[in-house]
């Protein structure tokens, strides 16, 4: 069974008595340890799948399994431990607390559970190693560069080792260095076995993937639609599963 | 890492605000708490004053007979075959376990004499304390010094043609005596014609005349308490005592209860009047203060619930980040929560600090008194409780509409 269903997803707004279909039937499966890029222009739905994806938007229509787990059929705050359980979550911005150290940022999400605080901190320092900022662990974020930051932000999405990552741009504000480390570490953590999901605007970053989803007026492109240089069109010695028709 | 750990780095972050809404808090309570104070030392000082200005207990001879009006107020019944009070008795009622509670007793033996064919009604008295006990009177001449002197209330006076009428003017003054100082014998302006009175065959001189008090004294002789005994052949018998009970911090009834027990044949009575225009005086006063403290309150709930407000609508993005990261409702409750209540404790330890030593500095202000500030150990924790309940409740709306974000709306106010 695919590690993400989704399942004839569509959301919709409600403005000033006017409906807006950000989302259209959008029927995708993801295996488990696939890497998956999501592609397309601004205001074309990604966020708004990336949110649905992330546990955190209701679909309008439609369902969302995540191993096995129908996500929306949870209750509130069983999905808010389904997020903490089962998803990591990169920012474009990064979002860390300016007033946490670097250890602490990545704690974040382990400040819930009742677990000694020696071993919050050192599941935290691990994931600080794995991303390379173990030896910044008590700087704070305004004393990291971008990459650092970035790295930081998918160290705090790392600490509770869930199995599906997403990321909303990560490399969106960096410079093509440094966005090329920040993909660096993300690919490492797709060969090693962990689902990633990221949205981008970079084709570079996309012809990395396992594979690549294109959507437009929040429906999702057919293979080969975006076109000849499109990144979906690429040979990926990665590639697992295929969009459903 | 904990939630309270996240709460108290978020409070070090915003010392600022957290400064703010602490002094907000402070201001409330420290409001509060030299209000109650202050309200306290003052209705304790009017309180004392009020016991100290007439009697508030009557003990005459227990009796189910007669009905016995005295000064306008029904104190009790005496009978003519009860075992009288004596001397003895009123010694014994200073010996009560509230015995320091009693500011004055007065004992009095009350009987009818014949003075140049009228009859009279004539009081002994300790003149000490009957002065002490009734502060109103304004008597023209002196207050009774030797065995032979007496003095006259104002009708009887007249009667014997020991003053000239002038009850219009003389009624005037009397009503605005009561500001007399304690103990104080005023000239009330009557002129006295003569001194001298022939009471069953023998003579007194009369010291001074008691201005119209409205009151049963108007018709009355008052003499010495020994000589009156003598005279009317009632050796150490008493009619009945008045007494001026401090009810500072003890029920009258208590005193009450305590005479019954001490004195068995005789009938303690609180002076229903005087106790319940006590209360009143103390209860407007302990009202006032509580509306007082109630406005102040309120004014500092509203001040909370604006920052707090601001506080988590600055702080959106950071909750919807939270929420993604997996914090429940619950969590974010909490730790908001957390910050709100440590504040508040903050505030409230340094409004009852500051509210105590304003109440300590400006008691001089208000009220005359030289008795120190009491220190109430239950303020503190009271203060703490109040600000405590006070922040949190004021937070709750806000607390609970930033847990109700949905973290994608949350994020999207980036």
């Amino acid at each position: 069974m695919p590690f993400i269903v989704l399942d004839h997803v569509s959301k919709t707004y409600q403005s000033n008595g006017a409906t807006t279909c950000v989302l259209s039937d959008v029927t995708q499966h993801v295996q488990e340890g696939e890497f998956v890029c999501l592609m397309g222009p601004s205001g074309s739905g990604k966020s708004t799948l990336l949110a649905i994806l992330g546990a955190m938007s209701h679909p309008s229509q439609g369902r969302l399994l995540i191993d096995g787990i129908d996500v929306y059929d949870l209750a509130d705050e069983a999905r808010a431990d389904f997020r903490r359980e089962y998803l990591g979550f990169v920012f474009q911005q990064h979002h860390l607390m300016p007033y946490l150290t670097a250890v602490e940022n990545v704690m974040l999400p382990l400040a819930v559970l009742r677990s000694p605080g020696g071993y919050k901190r050192q599941r935290a320092m691990e994931a600080l190693y794995r991303v390379g900022l173990a030896d910044k662990a008590a700087r704070l974020p305004g004393q990291l560069s971008g990459g650092e930051q970035g790295r930081l932000a998918i160290a705090r999405a790392l600490v509770n080792d869930p199995p599906l990552l997403l990321a909303d741009e990560p490399t969106g504000a960096l410079d093509t260095h440094t966005g090329s480390q920040i993909m660096e570490v993300l690919l490492e953590l797709g060969r090693q076995g962990r689902t990633v999901f990221i949205v981008t605007h970079n084709p570079e970053s996309a012809a990395l993937a396992d594979r690549t989803i294109h959507i437009r007026d929040g429906r999702i492109q057919p293979p080969g639609a975006a076109g000849p240089g499109s990144a979906d069109s690429r040979p990926s010695a990665r590639l697992i599963g295929a969009p459903l028709s | 890492m904990r939630i309270r750990t996240l709460a108290i780095a978020n409070l070090k972050r915003r010392k600022g605000k957290a400064a703010f809404l602490a002094a907000g808090i402070a201001l409330g309570i420290g409001t509060v708490v030299a209000l109650l104070g202050l309200s306290g030392s003052i209705r304790r000082e009017i309180g004392t004053q009020l016991d100290q200005f007439g009697a508030n207990i009557v003990v005459v001879p227990k009796s189910d007979s007669l009905a016995l009006n005295y000064g306008g107020v029904s104190v009790s019944s005496v009978a003519l075959d009860v075992q009288d009070l004596t001397g003895a008795d009123a010694r014994d009622i200073r010996d009560i376990p509230y015995g320091n509670r009693l500011s004055v007793v007065a004992p009095k033996l009350l009987g009818s004499v014949e003075i140049e064919g009228r009859r009279v009604l004539l009081a002994g008295v300790d003149f000490a304390s009957e002065l002490q006990l009734k502060r109103w009177w304004r008597i023209t001449g002196d207050a009774p010094q030797a065995e032979h002197e007496v003095l006259v209330g104002y009708e009887v006076a007249v009667a014997l043609g020991l003053v000239q009428d002038a009850a219009p003017a003389a009624a005037h003054q009397g009503h605005g005596a009561h500001a007399s100082p304690p103990g104080a014998a005023h000239d009330a302006g009557l002129e006295l014609r003569r001194d001298r009175l022939d009471i069953a065959g023998a003579q007194y001189r009369v010291s001074g005349v008691i201005a119209p008090t409205a009151g049963p004294e108007d018709r009355m002789i008052f003499a010495s308490l020994p000589h009156v005994q003598a005279l009317l052949g009632k050796p150490d018998q008493l009619s009945l005592i008045e007494i001026s009970a401090l009810c500072k911090d003890c029920p009258v009834g208590d005193i009450v209860a305590q005479i019954s027990t001490r004195v068995p044949h005789a009938k303690a009575s609180a002076v229903q009047q005087t106790v319940r225009a006590r209360e009143q005086a103390v209860d407007r006063l302990a009202r006032f203060s509580a509306a007082v403290s109630g406005v102040v309150l309120a004014i500092g709930a509203l001040l909370i619930f604006t920052t707090m407000t601001g506080a988590v609508m600055e702080r959106t993005r950071e909750i919807g980040v939270l929420r993604a990261l997996g914090f429940r409702k619950r969590h974010i409750v909490v730790g908001l929560m957390i910050e709100v209540g440590l504040i508040s404790l903050l505030g409230g330890l340094v409004g009852w600090g500051a509210g105590t030593l304003t109440s300590w500095a400006a008691l001089p202000w208000f009220a005359q008194t030289d008795s120190a500030m009491e220190f109430h150990p239950w303020l503190m924790p009271a203060a703490l409780g109040a600000a405590l309940l006070i922040g949190v409740a004021s937070s709750l709306y806000p607390i609970f509409r930033a847990a109700r974000l949905d973290p994608t709306q949350a994020l999207r106010a980036i």
